[in-house]
């Protein structure tokens, strides 16, 4: 008897168009890719402890001992792309191809029945360090994960991970759980869902109420201030990045008492247009490859007032684009870059 | 490679009576040799190691139904069973199909530099896939989705689209068939670049399309390819006769009892099906389609006869050697390998011929 959840109804993949590439700027377009998908799903800035100093109690709470109810296996769900996957007997043999995954098995306890990684540019947590890797931007080694014995893959949407590749895990009998968030209350489900998928649904429930009781409370604090028009920068070596308005970092921003400046899907801001819109803050999560001084010097941005004010943070994006247990920690990041004086 | 002055000798000594049988059957021997070399290397080799013992027991046990007890695990016989043989199979049928493709349409053509994607097959499949990917369907029917569907489409229509463009009157020139062929495919082109624009996070996935792979390859979608592709350049090697008679013009050919208008129709359907099914379900992979032929000619001279089947063994081999290569660099587009192979050899073959080299 198969429990049947259906943890979120969601039509089929909206393929979200992130952004652009021109014909003639492949390489380069492919190049961007890279950047916003592992700011997506990976982070490409500075190393995470560093800003992520005070481990968040939520993140790390010990599970409270899930009572051990009815069997949970076999049980089959509904993952973020509608497919039905159906798992007959708890994972031993668990392997997460994205970053997020990772950080959720471990946070949710079932880090110890994880076998292999996808490459991750900006490892978290350090448990997971000596894991073998079996996937990379460039693409999924099917094989090893067919000699390891995975009994369950975590795969990410939105073709962060290869469509063919799912397809050919299936095949072979695999279980593939496709997840991808869009969403605080997303990433919240896609934390449940790798919870009933391994047998932790307890202990990632948990995980999932601290995480939104925290955000509540952080939010509450940033509630009556002023909000100041802030940009938050994902790219800008070519053309410029930003957040989407109806995405997890767009929320994340609101939440932290910012009035983000948005785009649409593509992801792609015109300079004119963010000229127009003046930010009086601006958040670099490209931090890694950029400072406030290489900002300042960019033709055009003298005159924007957070270049003027010098009000130009960096901010680590791996804990704002991951939508991990970590996104708490981000939110703390953020509005201790644009509120210190409620969260010092 | 033959010395120059053996490509010299070569066509000559080909009109003489015993080199005309033995050197084609030298070819096809180290052909087929080449190939099973080809294929042995690919189950062997992996990003997982196998030993080799393991690879033969597995094989004669699956293969041969030899009673044979496992030394192995499940999962080593899963990744040479379900995850290396299609593949290796895909490649060698994608191959061969494309080589018997080049081969007809420089043939009919009679062009050096047509190969099986110059009327319009690679940019209509590629539009086809790209549209795909934007369209959010997830459907799987014997595991091909609406991107194989709509590049096999695609690639079908825009030589459909150019043939019927082409025709002047009652008969479509062959100036007139290129030209359009490259003009039409300029407009796919436009389109696929537009459609890459709006994909977002499906670019990488067009790209990859773009580049070609066999890493998707299983045993269903092999099962269906396989016949369409086969029957298709066997079809081709049977109409090899039409060929030879449409190499020496058109003029000739009809002198010969050749019907050239239906003839050559037929041999660019047949043609453009092998290409639009192998471009279905490996994506768009350059160069082989184009060197093939070429290599053969270079060998055993023009005769269509002799040149189809051979091209279809070398292409088979080179396709199977270059996924191999693409493995064991970590899983690079194959359609990159066989480029880096291909353009420097095809730079040598230019240059030789200089020394009389002809279609």
């Amino acid at each position: 008897m198969a429990t049947f959840i259906r943890f979120r109804a969601r039509r089929t993949a909206t393929q979200a168009t992130h952004f652009g590439g021109r014909w003639r700027g492949v390489p380069l377009a492919l190049a961007l890719t890279l950047v916003v998908a592992l700011a997506a799903c990976g982070g490409t800035g500075s190393p995470a402890p560093s800003t992520a100093a005070a481990p968040s109690p939520t993140a790390t709470a010990a599970p409270t001992a899930p009572p051990t109810t009815a069997p949970a296996f076999p049980v089959a769900i509904s993952d973020d792309e509608g497919t039905v996957v159906s798992i007959a007997a708890e994972p031993q043999r668990i392997v997460s191809l994205t970053p997020a995954a990772t950080e959720i098995l471990f946070a949710i306890g079932a880090g110890d029945r994880v076998v292999a990684k996808v490459e991750d540019i900006n490892p978290w947590p350090p448990e997971a360090d000596g894991l073998p890797v079996v996937a990379t931007y460039q693409g999924v080694d099917v094989e090893q994960i067919v000699a390891l014995r995975a009994d369950l893959v975590i795969a990410g949407g939105l073709s962060f991970t290869p469509p063919n590749a799912v397809n050919q895990l299936r095949s072979l009998g695999i279980p593939v759980v496709v997840l991808y968030a869009e969403s605080i209350d997303e990433a919240l489900a896609g934390i449940r869902a790798i919870g009933i998928a391994t047998g932790e649904a307890a202990a990632a429930a948990d995980l999932s109420t601290a995480t939104r009781t925290e955000m509540d409370r952080l939010a509450a604090l940033t509630a009556g201030l002023d909000r100041p028009t802030t940009f938050y920068e994902i790219d800008a070596t070519t053309d410029i990045y930003t957040v989407p308005a109806d995405s997890l970092y767009a929320e994340l921003l609101i939440l932290a008492g910012a009035d983000p400046i948005t785009t649409d899907a593509s992801y792609q801001i015109s300079l004119e247009r963010l000229i127009t819109a003046n930010p009086s803050v601006i958040l670099l999560g490209d931090g890694g490859y950029t400072t406030a001084a290489d900002v300042a010097s960019r033709p055009g941005w003298s005159g924007i007032q957070a270049v003027i004010d010098g009000n130009i943070a960096v901010v680590d994006d791996a804990l704002i684009t991951r939508p991990g247990p970590r996104l708490v920690d981000g939110l703390r990041a953020l509005i201790r870059a644009l509120h210190p004086e409620v969260l010092p | 490679m033959p010395s120059r002055a053996g490509i010299l000798a070569a066509r000559p000594a080909s009109r003489s009576g015993a080199s005309l049988v033995r050197r084609p059957l030298v070819v096809a021997a180290i052909g087929i040799a080449l190939l099973l070399t080809a294929l042995v290397a690919g189950i062997a080799a992996g990003s997982v190691t196998i030993a080799p013992a393991d690879t033969l027991g597995i094989l004669a046990r699956r293969l041969l139904g030899l009673d044979i007890a496992p030394t192995w695990t499940a999962a080593a016989e899963t990744i040479v069973v379900d995850l290396r043989l299609p593949r290796v199979l895909t490649a060698m049928v994608v191959g061969g199909g494309l080589a018997v493709a080049g081969a007809a349409f420089q043939g009919l053509l009679r062009n050096p530099l047509a190969d099986p994607y110059v009327l319009g097959t690679a940019s209509g499949a590629a539009l086809g896939a790209a549209i795909a990917v934007l369209i959010p369907v997830r459907a799987l029917i014997l595991q091909f989705g609406l991107l194989h569907a709509l590049a096999f489409l695609g690639a079908l229509t825009a030589v459909t689209v150019v043939y019927r463009l082409s025709r002047v009157g009652a008969s479509a020139p062959m100036t007139s068939l290129l030209l359009t062929g490259y003009a039409v495919g300029s407009l796919l082109a436009a389109g696929l670049a537009m459609a890459m624009y709006l994909s977002g996070t499906g670019l990488r996935q067009i790209f990859s399309y773009l580049l070609g792979g066999f890493d998707a390859s299983s045993w269903i979608r092999l099962a269906v390819a396989a016949p369409l592709i086969g029957l298709a350049s066997l079809a081709i090697l049977l109409r090899a006769r039409s060929l030879n008679g449409m190499l020496l013009g058109e003029e000739a050919a009809a002198h010969l009892g050749v019907d050239v208008r239906r003839e050559r129709a037929i041999l660019l359907a047949l043609a453009s099906l092998a290409t639009a099914a192998s471009v279905a379900i490996s994506g768009l992979i350059g160069f082989v389609g184009l060197v093939a032929p070429h290599v053969v000619r270079l060998l055993v001279g023009p005769n269509a006869r002799l040149v189809l089947p051979l091209a279809a063994l070398l292409g088979a081999s080179l396709m199977v050697g270059a996924d191999l290569v693409a493995r064991l660099l970590g899983e690079i587009p194959v359609g990159v390998v066989t480029a880096v192979i291909g353009a420097p050899f095809f730079l040598a073959l230019l240059r030789r011929a200089h020394a009389g080299y002809e279609l």
